[in-house]
């Protein structure tokens, strides 16, 4: 696979249709995002996967905005999957990214990596390279939804109140980009202490990233905490979805729900 | 056009989390928490998230500055530097080794805590160097 | 670190970790998802204790009788691990005698817990099978630092939790590389990898690589006795690099007039400090981000700082500071780099021995590394062994903290950070997202002294100690008891280190900055 995407960034690069590509890079041991211009050798490209497919996923949609931010005018490469092709739709459509301003270089995941994300859709549209796995039902939100009110009250306020407050959630997630941020709104959560407003401050979140969460899980895997915090947004999406018939990024054309006023559409 | 992660260990707390700080164009625009690292897998504080805002902060010291008539003023290293170094010369010269003191910092790299106390024992001839771990 | 995670018992004593090793308190709330007790001892209620199976708020300053008070209990009920005592430790006797004196009425008066508390503690802790003790500067920051620490150490071979995986008195550093700075030999009494500077061939083996035809072996003056070698007119030099006393230091006014009697005060940093405001040279050295090296974490792993952009302005790599000055100060150095520095360290070090910036990549190498092909050690003290053959039992006795509450000073003070600060704030206030969380001190007091004191919330009060006066906005909690403060220490406006005491532990000379006797005054 990632001999093809290789080809394609050679493509790009030396066709002179993009500027550059963001993808990852094995350096210094590690894995990190990277942005690959012409000349560069892609012999050090990375897909994301170490030791199990996609542990060493970074949102690269996030760098692209961060880049595109200071070269609006240029054309970009990015890889993605296919939560960060729902992303992409996203941030077009927030004017966040500009769709003629960006190529996506899609791949696919594994069964095991949408297994663990309970993906449902493990696959960009436009894919480069990889093969389609089966969309994955939602498991961990299922079980949750089976506790008792009392039980899930309590099974919340305890992950809350391990909150260290980092932001890290709301810092390494793809879809966060407000300028300023509900969280450090002093009228809805209070600051300088610990722990956070519970359950103000993960509820306003959820709440919030309603209708642009793809799914990505890193908020979950950056949470210093282990609070299941894709599971929170899991559910979030879940109630957008029976309500309104809406799923973040999933349609390319789709308006949001919430940013429409008056009644619910009609199912 | 120069966009960069640059592995690197916070300087914070004892943790010792690994991050790459993200910069284009020679400013530093973000932190990135090393998913692989065993140390903090992808996780951070809030100290670690916003370590880069400091980094190129306004306030920063840019220029040696000398005491001259009880104010601070700028003047060039060559001045700075040999100031430093007559001024614990003489001192040593006129009192003792033991008459100089040093403190290195619980902040600065191995190599620079190291270079300091070889400069304290073989230079000036004093063991007189503590930090403040203790704090 | 990771080992915490499968501790099944851990007692956390003085040390708030959530706020001040954050990455630490993962591994805690881990072990407590896998099924762990989690046992707090501290005088403020910190964020981990309400999950603790047990929280105890002894008052400040009474940790060896609270240890003792739970040793006593382990030893009444015969849970002490009398094949590990027998086989690994020495000493036994003399420490059991005064264990058997000590009454747990008495600890629980001295500390303020019941003495059921105490069982629970001792009765939980004793009958782990796996069980680590945390602690932090809560417990080192008194007059009887090194004894409280002692007396954690007591507690842990006393039930045989210490040498194996998972067990053991695990202290967090307080900053990030403490480590470091002690391992290179940043001490009066040692060089690099703790080797003796009173040791004739240790001596003389760095005597030889440094090219002197010898090195002093008196051991040097720790940072309290500078501050007093200065004030006697014996120290008259003092070269400062990255740190800033005068708001890190007990007693600031005393620091503040010692710094002025010097003759020649150098200050390296990247901010104008307190201190740098003092000297007669200040000379500005670069962020960890513009300059290349290691640092060494709290569990011994040493990893790359790498550059990431070119340093601000005119400032200057500190290695090449101190190579400057010492060239022309008249003893050559002529590194090329930090990479060639970290080779003769290397050389000279035998628990760096076998590291290399390139063996360095990926996750970094923990010490004892001594050859080029040992991977490093993730655990000391394996299989019950110590590093110096048995471990010692100490007889310790329970003494007061150095200053006690009277009519005139009735509150007792205690520092710390909170989650969004570090240190002397140096750094984080210059941060503007860490600024924006808390950007100003506070002092925190009990609902019923605010009462008393006709204070709401937000108020400002004056708080004075025997040394210093500050003024500072309160702020209304639980968290302390009746009769107990508590302030962080790292806003220059409201110097909390104004008021704390200087009285430093006679072994480690670590100051009490946990314990302090202050009045409080409304300001109006
Ligand atoms: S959510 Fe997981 S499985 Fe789905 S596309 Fe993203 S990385 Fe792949
Ligand atoms: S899963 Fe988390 S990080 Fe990903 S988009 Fe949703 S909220 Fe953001
Ligand atoms: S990442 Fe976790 S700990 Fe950090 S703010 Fe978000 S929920 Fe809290
Ligand atoms: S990110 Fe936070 S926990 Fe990690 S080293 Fe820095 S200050 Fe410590």
């Amino acid at each position: 696979m990632i001999d093809r995407v290789k080809q394609k960034i050679n493509e790009l690069l030396s066709g002179g249709s993009v500027k550059g590509v963001v993808a990852l890079a094995n350096a210094n041991g590690h894995v990190a995002p990277c942005l690959f211009q012409k000349g560069d050798d892609l012999q050090h490209l990375s897909l994301g996967d170490r030791e199990t497919s996609g542990d060493a996923r970074y949102p690269l949609n996030k760098v692209l905005t961060t880049i595109a931010r200071q070269y609006p005018d240029e054309v970009f490469g990015v890889l993605v999957r296919g939560c960060d092709e729902r992303g992409l739709h996203i941030l077009f459509r927030l004017n966040q990214l500009a769709a003629d301003k960006v190529v996506p270089i899609g791949i696919s995941c594994p069964e095991t990596l949408a297994l663990q994300c309970e993906c449902k859709k493990p696959w960009p549209d436009e894919m480069t390279a990889g093969e389609k796995s089966q969309g994955v039902a939602q498991k961990r939100v299922e079980a949750a939804e089976g506790l008792d009110l009392k039980e899930r009250f309590s099974f919340w306020t305890e992950q809350f109140s391990k909150c260290i407050k980092c932001y890290g959630c709301r810092d390494i997630c793809p879809m966060c980009f407000c300028k300023e941020c509900s969280l450090e709104c002093e009228d809805l959560v209070s600051k300088g202490d610990l722990p956070v407003d519970i359950p103000v401050f993960h509820l306003t979140r959820a709440m919030h990233m309603a209708d642009r969460c793809i799914d990505c899980g890193l908020c979950e895997e950056a949470c210093p905490a282990d609070i299941p915090l894709r599971l929170l947004y899991k559910k979030t999406s879940k109630i957008m979805n029976t309500e309104f018939g809406f799923t973040s990024g999933m349609n390319k054309n789709e308006i949001s729900p919430l940013s429409m006023m008056g009644p619910a559409p009609k199912k | 056009m120069d966009y960069r992660n640059t592995l690197t260990t916070c300087t914070y707390c004892g943790c010792g989390c690994n991050f790459f700080l993200e910069s284009l164009d020679g400013r530093l625009t973000g932190t990135i928490p090393c998913k692989t690292s065993p140390v903090n897998e992808g996780k951070l504080c809030i100290k670690g998230w916003n370590v880069h805002q400091f980094v190129q902060s306004e306030k920063r010291l840019t220029k040696p500055l000398m005491r001259k008539n009880g104010e601070l003023v700028e003047v060039s290293w060559d001045e700075a530097l040999d100031f430093a170094a007559s001024g614990l010369k003489a001192v040593k010269e006129g009192t003792g080794p033991d008459a100089v003191g040093f403190l290195a910092s619980a902040k600065v790299t191995n190599e620079e805590n190291y270079l300091m106390q070889k400069f304290a024992r073989a230079g000036v001839g004093t063991n007189n160097i503590d930090h403040c771990a203790r704090l | 670190m990771s080992e915490l995670e499968d501790a099944d018992t851990i007692f956390i004593i003085g040390s708030n970790t959530a706020t001040s090793h954050p990455l630490v308190a993962t591994r805690i709330f881990r072990a407590i998802e896998k099924g762990a007790r989690v046992l707090v001892a501290d005088p403020r209620k910190n964020q981990i204790a309400a999950f603790a199976h047990l929280y105890v708020r002894h008052r400040p300053g009474t940790d060896v009788a609270l240890l003792n008070g739970m040793m006593k209990v382990i030893l009444d009920q015969g849970l002490e691990d009398k094949a590990f005592i027998a086989d690994n430790t020495e000493e036994f006797e003399g420490f059991k005698n005064l264990i058997h004196a000590v009454s747990l009425d008495e600890v629980s008066g001295i500390t303020g817990v019941s003495v059921e508390d105490i069982q629970t503690l001792a009765e939980t802790y004793a009958k782990a099978d796996k069980a680590s003790i945390v602690y932090c500067m809560g417990i080192t920051q008194h007059t009887n630092g090194v004894n409280n620490v002692k007396s954690l150490a007591n507690l842990a071979m006393l039930t045989g939790n210490i040498g194996k995986y998972a067990t053991g008195v695990n202290p967090l550093r307080g900053q990030n590389n403490v480590q470091g700075a002690c391992d290179m030999g940043g001490l009066p009494n040692v060089y690099t990898g703790y080797q003796p500077v009173t040791l004739g061939a240790a001596n003389k083996k760095f005597a030889e690589a440094w090219g002197v035809s010898e090195l002093p072996s008196k051991i040097g003056l720790t940072i309290p006795e500078m501050l007093h070698g200065i004030e006697k007119g014996e120290v008259k030099a003092l070269w400062i690099m990255g740190e800033n006393p005068v708001v890190s230091d007990p007693d600031a006014n005393h620091v503040v007039k010692a710094l002025e009697k010097l003759e020649l005060l150098i200050v390296q940093d990247i901010f104008l400090t307190p201190t740098a405001r003092l000297a007669h040279l200040v000379l500005p050295g670069v962020s960890f981000a513009e300059k290349d090296g290691t640092f060494s974490n709290t569990e011994r792993r040493v990893t790359r700082v790498r550059k990431a952009v070119a340093p601000v302005g005119d400032s200057r790599q500190d290695w090449q500071i101190i190579q400057d000055i010492s060239s022309r100060f008249g003893y050559k150095m002529e590194y090329d780099s930090p990479e060639t520095i970290f080779k003769e360290i290397a050389s000279l070090t035998p628990s760096y021995g076998g590291m290399t910036y390139e063996r360095l990549e990926g996750p970094g190498l923990q010490w004892p590394c001594p050859s080029p092909e040992h991977p490093g050690t993730p655990f000391l003290h394996k299989d019950g062994k110590f590093t110096r053959g048995k471990g010692l039992f100490h007889a310790i006795g329970y003494k007061p903290p150095a200053e006690l509450t009277d009519e005139e000073y009735p509150f007792c003070m205690t520092t710390g950070r909170v989650y969004a600060h570090y240190h002397t704030g140096t750094m984080t206030r210059n941060s503007k997202s860490l600024d924006f969380e808390v950007p100003e001190g506070f002092l925190e007091m009990n609902p019923a002294d605010a009462e008393a004191l006709d204070l709401c919330d937000g108020h400002r009060v004056r708080m004075a100690s025997r040394r210093g006066e500050i003024e500072t906005r309160i702020m209304i909690t639980e968290r302390v008891e009746k009769g107990v403060v508590f302030m962080p220490f790292h806003f220059e406006e409201s110097n909390v280190n104004k008021l704390t005491n200087p009285a430093y532990d006679p072994i480690a000379k670590i100051p009490e900055f946990k314990v302090c006797a202050v009045k409080l005054e409304k300001v109006s």
